[in-house]
């Protein structure tokens, strides 16, 4: 497969709508980011930004409109997607009865990752977790599953990433440490995040996206963004969310 | 970044999920040790239920309906701990985030169902006999019973894998597999006891009687494995 | 298209009364007495329509009148379970799966007649209350999987999971039933034999009798589907139009 050209957008989102019955969980998003970018997702609970989540990583389907991400359908070309995106999430996604190498060396499998030992021994020494590579995942703390958890979503050199509310439950040690991975492996991937923490978010996005009740209620690059207008709008509309 | 161009073989796939769970069983003996205790549990019981009926009672009568009652119950409680492990801690989201294709998951799940439940009956039916069956002989040969033994047990894996995928989701998880479970087994449960009582009662035209109950048997676990497998993929996404 | 479907339900619901009403006026009328086998030891026999009649006469046999029609429509309905079941799956339209719904509130109907039927025609026939021959039996796993169906929605909170399941389960208790049927008849049940009646010999007016009534229970099926299907509809509506008002 050819690497994805450099003028396809990583995100490309058409008036998506998921709906079941008269519920929509998505009512008409349309949205398109370039590859490389920061996504900050904000948004009350049950805006819709999990939903969001789940269909851009194949987990759920469009009732109507289209999402691409790298190019890619989330429906028709669902598998092939999946080899290029991974996901971390508040849930480690990890086997509490394997250890860290063999939690790794299985995901490896399943994304037929080349040379796994190799690729395994890299990631669980960038996450600084080699040490307790032979230990089960159920004596990890919640820092060190997230830790893992990355070096789970970069096996298979993800053209983009999803994080969902990956800061919760951290420590601050923890989050630094959270900080310095993601900005260690910045240049070589898309974000997507949905976050809770306003500040952080920002801080780290290319763009930002506010959704409230399925509806896009502000989409920018950071550039054009006024943080103190910014936190108005997001207040306003937490305000309006339906809990 | 370049991509691998091939994609992954599902065999790989299959292999890796299948080993990960036997070797995640094998570290804990969870469920192994569960549902052996469950059917020796079970054993106790029947000896309660049978402790009036003196000896001249024949068990040979029911001693197929009640070994595989005891291999149905045990089955439940190991086809719910199976799926229990993947909603645990999301894993079964990691499984479907990444590029498997469905029935793979469905095909090494339920086979590797199928071996914890045939190690759990080897050692269940000898225990069975020890304890019930002394001075009463079977009358056919022991072969005839492993391939009764071998087809009913496909189709509760199978079936039942299915609906431990959806128990999972649901409040109530074990006994909702439970009452999913036994009407819609019902058809396989009785050609199974009959293939098997067939042989340990012996008589006139047992082995056809045996034949034909195992071929039904079969015949009934091609259909709904079948329809489980063409299902499974709406299921395990939704 | 409303109104059509509404008269057709009003004619359906009017035909099938007639019709069962016939039916049981041929079944208790006309229709011929069918005798036991056995001829009768004490009293020497009697005399019926100008005839000795020397074999008891089987008036439970008069319940297949209703106790085939009723299974037969509830075995028709369970089709729609599992046709309506596959269509949500297909689609994921959620009026599919409310379709599926109320033909499996129908066929619990249908199948809870069934037994009932099925139980006074036992008592009559074998002077017990239950006996585990075939069709009652397959009946009685087919009422199981319908109630079992109920459970399991009711199990599943997310909206969506709920209705792929139960299209899924759908599917499978449909198919489970026919399943159940042959294994029933075929492995050997040892106490009791395989009770072969209806359908043989039966004469013609017997045969018209079964008919229409065998028509009228599928036109009350069919209306009775239709009338819940409707409450539903104007439900679901006014669930939309609320979501709407609050948006």
């Amino acid at each position: 497969m050819p690497e994805a050209r450099a003028d396809t957008l990583a995100v490309e989102v058409t008036d998506l709508v998921r709906a079941f019955g008269a519920r929509k969980a998505l009512d008409g998003v349309s949205l398109e980011l370039p590859q490389g970018a920061f996504l900050s997702i904000f948004g009350p609970n049950g805006a819709g930004k999990t939903t969001l989540l789940r269909v851009l990583t194949t987990l759920a389907n469009p009732s109507k409109g289209t999402a691409k991400v790298a190019g890619f359908d989330v429906v028709a070309d669902a598998v092939e997607l999946r080899d290029r995106i991974g996901l971390i999430s508040h849930n480690p996604l990890l086997y509490p009865d394997l250890s860290a190498e063999e939690n790794l060396l299985f995901f490896s499998e399943m994304y037929g990752v080349d040379d796994p030992a190799a690729r395994v021994h890299e990631l669980l020494t960038a996450v600084e977790l080699d040490h307790r590579r032979l230990d089960l995942v159920r004596t990890f703390s919640r820092g060190m599953l997230q830790r893992l958890s990355i070096a789970r979503a970069l096996l298979h050199r993800p053209e983009v990433l999803f994080l969902d509310e990956p800061y919760s439950g951290l420590d601050p040690h923890a989050a630094d440490i959270l900080d310095q991975l993601i900005a260690s492996v910045r240049a070589q991937h898309t974000f997507v995040m949905v976050s809770h923490d306003l500040t952080k978010g920002l801080e780290l996005c290319s763009h930002a996206l506010i959704l409230a009740k399925g509806k896009v209620v502000l989409f920018d690059s950071r550039d054009n963004i006024d943080a103190d207008e910014f936190a108005r709008t997001y207040r306003s509309t937490v305000g309006m969310g339906v809990a | 970044m370049a991509k691998a161009p091939a994609r992954v073989s599902s065999w790989r796939q299959f292999k890796a999920i299948l080993k990960k769970d036997i070797v995640m069983e094998l570290r804990t003996k969870e469920m192994l040790t569960s549902m052996t205790l469950y059917t020796l549990l079970t054993l106790v019981i029947y000896q309660i239920a049978l402790s009036q009926s003196g000896s001249g009672f024949d068990i040979r009568l029911i001693a197929a309906g009640l070994v595989w009652l005891a291999f149905v119950f045990t089955s439940m409680l190991g086809l719910n701990r199976s799926l229990v492990h993947e909603k645990d801690q999301g894993c079964l989201e990691a499984l479907l985030l990444s590029p498997v294709d469905r029935p793979v998951i469905f095909f090494a799940k339920a086979i590797g169902n199928l071996i914890f439940l045939m190690i759990v009956e080897v050692l269940t039916v000898p225990i069975f006999a020890v304890a019930f069956m002394s001075g009463r002989p079977i009358a056919g040969p022991f072969w005839m019973i492993a391939l009764s033994a071998v087809v009913g047990s496909i189709g509760i894996a199978g079936v039942g894998t299915f609906l431990a995928t959806m128990a999972v989701n649901a409040r109530g998880g074990s006994f909702i597999l439970s009452v999913l479970f036994i009407p819609l087994m019902y058809p396989a449960l009785l050609a199974a006891v009959a293939g098997t009582s067939a042989v340990v009662l012996g008589g006139d035209g047992y082995q056809a009687a045996f034949w034909q109950s195992v071929g039904m048997g079969a015949g009934i676990d091609a259909i709904m494995l079948l329809a489980v497998f063409a299902l499974y993929e709406f299921v395990v996404g939704a | 298209m409303a109104v059509d479907r509404n008269r057709l339900t009003f004619l359906a619901v009017a035909v099938g009364a007639v019709l069962t009403t016939v039916a049981f006026v041929m079944a208790f009328v006309f229709a011929a007495p069918v005798l036991a086998n056995n001829t009768l030891t004490t009293g020497g026999g009697a005399m019926i329509g100008g005839q000795l009649i020397a074999n008891p006469v089987l008036f439970s046999q008069k319940i297949f009148y209703f106790h085939v029609p009723v299974a037969i429509t509830s075995f028709v309905v369970f089709f729609f379970t599992a046709f309506y079941g596959a269509r949500f799956l297909m689609t994921k339209d959620k009026r599919y799966d409310t379709k599926a719904r109320i033909a499996t509130e129908v066929t619990l109907l249908f199948v809870g007649l069934t037994m009932i039927t099925g139980d006074i025609w036992t008592r009559y026939e074998w002077g017990t209350w239950w006996v585990w021959e075939p069709r009652l039996t397959t009946y009685f796993i087919m009422m199981m999987l319908v109630i079992v169906y109920f459970v399991l929605r009711a199990s599943i909170e997310d909206e969506e999971r709920r209705a792929v399941y139960a299209s899924a389960f759908g599917i499978l208790a449909f198919l489970d039933a026919p399943l159940s049927f042959a294994i029933t008849r075929i492995v050997p049940s040892g106490a009791h034999p395989v009770v072969l009646r209806a359908g043989g010999g039966l004469d013609a007016i017997q045969l018209s009798g079964f008919i229409i009534g065998l028509v009228g229970m599928l036109c009350l099926g069919y209306a009775v589907y239709q009338m819940r299907i409707r409450e539903e509809t104007v439900k679901e509506r006014l669930e939309a139009l609320k979501a709407s008002l609050e948006g």
